[in-house]
């Protein structure tokens, strides 16, 4: 086995917040505790609500935000310190793309210059030859000429995103964190987007990040899915299995939520209680308020991410792949 | 709300120890006060003793921590001119200031905040338009400017009334106009401007679509809303009278503080100039405090968000 | 995927070359700024007189005179002639002094954001002094202590309003930062140098220059009140607020010597203000 291109080590994230001007500090756990490790090419889905963590991890796995606890290897080599030299060299290796395509773009700029902006930060490429690039990266995403004359706010949503992905896709990167890049889109236009980048994982042999709520994305985009919850991962394996046969509660949640065309909704499983708060965690499993096969051990023992065979790992208790919701719950 | 003012008092006293710094700093970093007093000719005997008696020979440090105590004890220097302590020159003067700003401040109030508040019940009409202009002029029109015009048309060419000095009432009436036009104008815009935003705001619109009379509107909900802004600029206001005092008292020869300060900078007369100094410092303190306070009696959030926290 | 369609390129074209239409009070600023520089500029040129010229044959002559279109003081120098003199003066103090005080206020402001923590706090605090304390008794202050001198006026007047671009460019640089473009960019590598300098300072560029459009006329103020007392300019050098001050003297007997220095900086301080408001209404109405 070569070495993963990247290896994130029990990364953890906190900050520390203030209820109101004369409370105490709460430590909010964004990130509490994550391993995962991802190989040249290959892509890891990051599936949870908004306060599980996901966002955070993807920018601290790119070497945005220090890590308070761990740590992440690229290509073998720890992350140098944010906003030295080394650390903005390494950029050109791995780039981000945001949710917000509008907010990423500089709007008094035209597209074809800032796509550039990466080949002339990094210096790469003859001067005069990088707009020739600039033409082919855009053609690449499916952009014209035309296109990068024009500035942000003329281009649709999707255009924008596309251009975002030419900018980041111009230092030819090995690894790419995707942020939600299609949760502000129109419906009609995310397909295409999706399309796209699956397009050009293939041909360029791009390492992704993919983090989103998303689950049919999530799934047609990656090869393995790791479930968050609270900071934590709670269930990881090879993507088709794991929605067909869920081993975590909150998993079964999550799937039977969303709809798949031509088969009517079943078994819908309906989380009880408040999405979570990072900020308040409950004791024992983080997820045991809401859980519906919840025993009284949940509430004490924390359950830690275990092997269940077949590259599968949870962390629940009862966790078993594929197995039904007992129906009764022990109080 | 008293951990609201403690906080707000500590940032008061740094900031008048801001502005003591920045006296001494001022006074040390400028050439050698020595030679500027006693003038070319001096003799190094006369320096070296005049040294001595002004602590000019210690280290800087230990210059710094003397001023602070002397300023502390509220030994604040002699006028180099006449040698008499510069707070007595000051304390005597401020009177005469007083006589002046007092009655400007009451006249910018007076004027310019129903002015502002007239102008934005009528927004746009003719009305409108005027007090706008007249605040428009009243800013542009520098105060030494407007004094000059004045006395041109009401001293030499009406001869209403005389041109300086202050020996009667009478010769108050031209300073005080002077002073009390350019702040009036600043009010009428400013208050005009917090009238319209709070006007704007849904919860007037409801008040008048449930039946309350118009006149109640305004005094009970808009009114006591753009009070609180209003009452931040007259803060500065007031901290400010001794500045506005300087040109005007300059142009009508009115012996206050602000012509006393002209006068030393003039002859760099240090420790009244000094004294000047940390007395508008004390002054803005004071007035930004009392806004504060005020603040917290006019502003029912802050009243609600002190009582809230505090367990 | 439909094309953001696009005015067909002949209309463009033309409705670019058309001049905007400004309002009747802007356009009459306009005007009387643009006929200020050029005086400033061309000084020498227009002047009749030197304008340190005696006539003592004509001293205190009134508006009119076929010599002295506006006049002579008691010395018999040129009103109009020292008029124009003094216009470059303050002229050039005031833009001085503005690009003094953006630059500095802009640079402290980015540092304040790009730093944060204690430069953030000790920038903020020395932003509230500068703003609480009244700058005519400061900028006094200093005169009496440094003495006079011309760079020194300059300097002194470089501090006047650094703060408010400093906020300014402060908060702008903080929410940029935080999410989107320059956020983007550093994330691409780029150093902090080239997100401010080519990200940043040109996005924030017209809020930057209206506040230099509404701080100005408050310069050409403050310096010509200090000129006024005898503490800004020197002689022989002239300023507007110097020909007041020293016109005072003559109020009775030749009041054109102060009227014309007067009803200038009235004017002009007045269109600066005019422009300031349209361009902010042009370009950003969110500034208040």
């Amino acid at each position: 086995m070569s070495e993963p291109l990247l290896r994130v080590d029990d990364v953890a994230r906190h900050y520390t917040m203030r209820r109101g001007l004369f409370g105490r500090p709460t430590e909010v756990r964004a990130v509490d505790g994550v391993s995962f490790s991802i190989g040249r090419g290959e892509t890891l889905g990051i599936v949870g609500e908004s306060g599980s963590g996901k966002s955070t991890t993807g920018r601290v796995v790119l070497g945005l935000e220090d890590p308070d606890r761990g740590s992440v290897a690229f290509d073998g080599a720890a992350l140098p310190p944010i906003g030295t030299p080394a650390w903005r060299g390494l950029r050109a290796r791995m780039q981000m793309i945001f949710q917000d395509p509008l907010g990423a773009l500089d709007r008094r700029l035209p597209i074809a210059t800032q796509v550039r902006e990466p080949l002339d930060i990094h210096g790469l490429g003859e001067p005069t030859a990088r707009d020739a690039r600039v033409v082919d990266l855009l053609d690449r995403v499916g952009l014209s000429a035309d296109h990068g004359r024009r500035f942000p706010h003329e281009l649709s949503g999707g255009q924008r995103q596309r251009a975002v992905l030419a900018r980041a896709l111009a230092t030819a990167p090995d690894f790419l964190v995707c942020d939600e890049p299609i949760s502000a889109l129109d419906v009609s236009i995310q397909a295409q987007v999706v399309n796209l980048l699956t397009d050009l994982q293939a041909e360029l042999g791009l390492a992704m990040l993919f983090v989103s709520h998303d689950l049919r994305v999530v799934r047609q985009v990656s090869r393995r899915v790791a479930v968050m919850y609270l900071g934590r991962i709670v269930e990881e394996g090879d993507a088709d299995d794991l929605f067909a046969a869920p081993a975590h509660p909150y998993t079964r949640a999550l799937v039977s939520a969303a709809p798949t065309p031509g088969r009517r909704m079943v078994d819908r499983v309906v989380l009880q209680g408040d999405p979570p708060d990072p900020a308040d965690r409950p004791s024992g499993c983080s997820f045991h308020p809401r859980c519906p096969v919840a025993a009284s051990r949940c509430r004490i023992e924390d359950p830690a991410l275990v092997e269940l065979g077949g590259g599968r790992r949870a962390a629940c208790l009862f966790a078993a792949p594929g197995a039904d919701a007992p129906s009764r719950k022990v109080a | 709300m008293l951990r609201h003012l403690l906080f707000r008092g500590l940032r008061a006293l740094l900031t008048v120890a801001l502005v003591v710094t920045f006296a001494f700093v001022v006074l040390r970093l400028s050439a050698d006060p020595a030679l500027i007093i006693l003038g070319p000719e001096a003799s190094p005997e006369m320096i070296a003793a005049f040294r001595k008696s002004w602590g000019l020979d210690e280290p800087i440090w230990v210059q710094y921590v003397d001023y602070f105590r002397a300023i502390l004890r509220g030994e604040l220097g002699r006028s180099m001119r006449d040698g008499r302590p510069a707070i007595e020159l000051v304390a005597e003067r401020i009177p005469a200031t007083l006589a002046l700003t007092l009655p400007a401040l009451a006249l910018k109030l007076g004027v310019g905040v129903p002015a502002g508040i007239w102008a934005s019940l009528h927004r746009g009409t003719v009305i409108d338009r005027a007090v706008m202009a007249m605040a428009v002029a009243g800013f542009t029109v520098p105060s030494f400017v407007l004094g000059l015009v004045l006395v041109l048309i009401f001293s030499v060419r009406l001869g209403w009334l005389p041109s300086g000095g202050q020996d009667t009432w009478v010769h108050a009436v031209l300073p005080i106009v002077t002073m009390g036009v350019g702040g009036a104008a600043a009010l009428a815009r400013f208050t005009r401007s917090a009238m319209l935003e709070v006007l704007g705001q849904p919860y007037i619109r409801t008040a008048s679509a449930k039946g309350v009379p118009w006149a109640r509107v305004i005094r009970d909900h808009a009114l006591p809303n753009a009070a609180i802004p209003t009452v931040t600029i007259v803060g500065f206001m007031v901290g400010t009278l001794i500045a506005g005092a300087v040109v005007v008292e300059s142009v009508f020869s009115w012996p206050g503080v602000g012509r006393l300060l002209v006068v030393a900078v003039a002859n760099r007369d240090l420790a009244v100039v000094q004294c000047i100094l940390l007395l508008v410092a004390a002054t803005m303190v004071c007035s930004n405090l009392l806004v504060d306070f005020l603040y917290g009696f006019l502003d029912p959030r802050l009243r609600q968000g002190a009582r809230a926290g505090a367990h | 995927m439909a094309d953001v369609s696009l005015a067909p390129p002949r209309r463009a074209l033309l409705a670019r070359l058309r001049p905007p239409r400004l309002p009747i009070a802007v356009a009459l600023a306009l005007a009387w700024v643009v006929a200020m520089v050029l005086i400033a500029i061309f000084a020498d040129r227009i002047a009749p007189h030197g304008y340190t010229t005696l006539d003592l044959k004509n001293r205190l002559a009134g508006p009119g005179n076929p010599v002295h279109w506006l006049g002579t003081d008691e010395l018999g120098r040129d009103v109009l002639s020292r008029l124009v003199a003094s216009i470059r003066v303050s002229l050039a103090i005031a833009f001085g002094a503005t690009v003094i005080s953006a630059v500095v206020g802009t640079t402290l402001g980015f540092l304040a954001a790009h730093f944060r923590g204690a430069v953030e706090q000790a920038v903020l605090m020395l932003a509230d002094f500068q703003a609480s304390m009244p700058f005519l008794i400061m900028a006094l202050s200093v005169l009496a202590f440094f003495g006079n001198s011309l760079p020194l006026l300059i300097g002194l007047m470089g501090l006047y309003g650094w703060e408010r671009y400093a906020r300014i460019a402060r908060g702008l640089a903080v929410s940029a930062g935080a999410q989107g473009y320059a956020a983007a960019v550093r994330q691409l590598g780029a150093t902090p140098a080239r997100v401010y300098g080519r990200h940043i300072l040109p996005n924030i560029a017209s809020t930057l220059i209206v506040s230099a459009t509404l701080v100005f006329p408050e310069v050409i103020l403050m310096e010509s009140g200090l000129s006024f007392l005898g503490l800004g300019v020197q002689p022989p050098m002239t300023s507007l607020g110097n020909m007041v001050g020293w016109g005072r003297e003559y109020l009775t007997r030749a009041p054109w010597i102060l009227l014309a220095p007067s009803i200038t900086i009235v004017l002009t301080t007045l269109a600066v203000s005019i422009l300031g408001d349209g361009l902010r209404d042009r370009l950003d109405p969110t500034l208040r």
